[in-house]
Parts: structure tokens; sequence; C-alpha cells
């Protein structure tokens, strides 16, 4: 008659499976990046929110000064990039209670789902705010819309440079939703 | 197999049956029930099929859009189509892409739907998803900025609003928008639909 040894069906101790350590690698390298696109985002938010400049001339009918809330789509670039920047802070925790425990699966479906929403929202901002910055340089014949980066040269030199903060900031949502899956996957 | 008579009852031992039973113990457990992922796979795949819909009306809509004002003068266009905006062309492009990969993505979610347990179809299709949302509402993000400048203007820099005579170009270029935003949500429900099936 066969004996079922103790440890024929039991497990090895969690913490010394190479698997969990590995998820455990991609956890630290999540938060890494997370701290990378807080900075990439706010660094964005501020060079949009404070654009302000002034031509040293004017008349009694033409304005000569740009802000960024002349263009309702760059006040949405800033919100947005605020949110995002605020919403990485919050998911800080999350990220480290990932690294604890590496094996948790419904809390990283739970990052994945707002990782995915907060990934749509920065893409909106940075897109739209992209598409003004690019009329603002090159106008547009056809509909009489005329650049203003002639003028304006450093406000548009402002918007340009927010812009890339921004996208860095969509590819690391990418990376972060790719490592979430990866994690989540692995078993 | 040995049968012992005792005085009024006969015992029969059946060594066969515990070697099966200790080599069933032994064998890895069964894999638990696959049911719900494989609900999860279909739902994933009516969704893919909606979302092809959405993705190829905002692509033709905006694609066939061409309105030309009954007058004009020696030195003004009257005519407006997508490609006159860098914008729309990308949003037409970008469409474009997102419904002829959500074609090609088909047959992948019927194979996730045919192996519950199939951890590469889901975790490609999960990545692939999320490109496709960042694409999706980028096109549809730059161009709802220059439709709601088309509807508003911009007195600050002396952008004209344009929709006052172009009323069909505006209302055929705002409903492109729409669906395509709509596909963008579809894109997102995707991603957590396999990142869902993902888990054990």
């Amino acid at each position: 008659m066969m004996k079922a040894g103790p440890l024929e069906l039991g497990d090895a101790p969690k913490s010394s499976t190479p698997k969990s350590g590995v998820n455990r690698g991609v956890s630290i390298l999540d938060f890494i990046l997370r701290l990378i696109a807080i900075m990439a985002t706010l660094g964005s938010a501020i060079a949009m929110g404070t654009t302000n400049e002034t031509l040293p001339f004017f008349t009694q009918f033409i304005r000569f000064r740009a802000r960024y809330n002349d263009f309702p789509t760059f006040t949405f670039f800033v919100v947005a990039n605020s949110v995002v920047c605020a919403y990485l802070v919050l998911s800080l925790a999350l990220s480290i209670f990932h690294i604890m425990r590496s094996a948790a699966q419904g809390t990283r479906v739970v990052l994945i789902l707002l990782d995915t929403a907060m990934l749509a929202l920065l893409t909106a901002g940075a897109s739209a705010a992209a598409a003004i910055v690019y009329l603002a340089h090159k106008g547009n014949t056809r509909v009489n819309w005329f650049s203003i980066c002639q003028q304006f040269n450093s406000f548009c030199e402002r918007i340009s440079g927010a812009l890339i903060g921004s996208f860095g900031g969509i590819m690391l949502f990418i990376l972060l939703i790719l490592l979430s899956a990866v994690a989540l996957s692995r078993r | 197999m040995e049968a012992t008579k005792s005085s009024n009852e006969t015992t029969i031992h059946i060594p066969e049956s515990k070697s099966a039973r200790s080599k069933a113990a032994a064998a890895p457990p069964p894999p638990p029930s696959g049911g719900w992922k494989r609900g999860v796979a279909i739902f994933d795949f009516i969704l893919r099929l909606c979302g092809i819909t959405a993705a190829l009306a905002a692509t033709t809509t905006m694609g066939t859009t061409d309105q030309t004002l009954p007058f004009f003068t020696q030195f003004f266009q009257f005519q407006a189509s997508y490609d006159d905006l860098p914008a729309f062309s990308f949003f037409v492009v970008g469409n474009a892409i997102a419904s002829g990969y959500l074609i090609l993505s088909l047959p992948f979610s019927i194979v996730g739907i045919v192996r519950p347990h199939a951890v590469g179809v889901r975790l490609l299709l999960l990545i692939l998803d999320t490109v496709m949302v960042a694409l999706t509402m980028a096109s549809a993000a730059a161009a709802a900025a220059i439709v709601y400048l088309a509807h508003n203007g911009n007195s600050n820099t002396n952008w004209v609003a344009i929709c006052q005579q172009f009323n069909d170009f505006c209302q055929r270029v705002s409903g492109a928008v729409v669906a395509s935003f709509i596909a963008a949500v579809i894109f997102m429900f995707l991603v957590v639909f396999s990142a869902v099936a993902l888990r054990n």
C-alpha cells in the first residue's frame, strides 16, 4: 500500500519561489515608474499653468497678452495633468502594498482599471493641447485661423515644452499597465 | 484481488483502487472551473464587435465630409473637407488603425473563448488594447479640440467660428468625434475584462 509522504502535495513556502521574486521585482519597477510619472505630469502642469507673456507694446483694441486660460483646451490640459498627478501620488500606497504582498491579484485588477482610466484622461488632455499647439504654430489658411507663434514666441515655446512631460507620462502609464498585467499573469 | 472468507461475510480487498487513488492524489489538482472566464471571453468578443461598429462609423463619417457652400467669390474658399485640418486627417488614420486592429483581434478573442485558461493570448490582447486606448483617445481628443474651436472660435486669437457657415460639416464632424469616444470607452472595458480574465 502506498503512503502519501507529508510533502508530496505540499508547496514550498511562498517567499522562496522564483515566481514571487520576479513579481516583487516587477512591483518595485512599478513603484519607480510611478515616481517618474509624478514628476513628468507635475512638470507639465506647472509649465503650462505658469504661462504669461505680455508683449511690450499695446494699442487700444488689440490684446498683446497670452496666458494658458485664454484657451479652454489648455485649462483642461492643466486640470487633467493635476488630477493624474494626484492619482499617482495616492496610488503609490497601493504600489507599496504590492511590493509587500506580491501575490495579490484583486488589487492588481483594481490598479489596472484605475490606471486605464487615468491613461485615457491624460491622453485626452495631451492630445487636445497638441492640436491647439499645432494650430498656434502653423495656423490654417483654409479656415482663416492665423498662427500666433510669430508674436508670442516664449508662450509658444512654453506650451510646446509642457506637452513633452505629458506624452512621457502616457508612455509610462502604458508601461505601468503592462507591468501589472505581467505580474497578474504569472502563476 | 484477494478474498478472505470468515464465517458469514466476505471481505474483498481491491488494491488497484488504492493505487489509483494515490495516483490521482499525486497528480496536480485539476484547474478551477473556467466557466466564468468563458463568459468574460464571450462578453469580450461581443464588445469587440461593438467596437468595430463604432470605430468604422467614426472613420467613414469623418472621411466622407465634404461640404461646398452654394456661393463663391474670387478670393475665398467656401469648401470644407476633413483634410483641410490635419487633426481630422490624424483622426481618420487613427480610427482606421483601431478598426483594423479590432477586426484582426477577433480570432485571438475566439481562441480566448475556446481555451479559457490561455494566458499568452490574453496578455497580448491586453497590451495591444492598452495601446489602442491611447491612440483612439488621442485622435478623438485632438478632433474634439478642433471641433470646439469650430463651434466657439477664440476671441483672444481672432479665430472665427466656422460652424455658422458650414453647418452640415460641423454636425458630421461632431458625430464622428462622439463615435470615436465611444470606441475609446469600449477599448477601456476590453482592457479591464482581459485583466479580470487573467487572474486565477
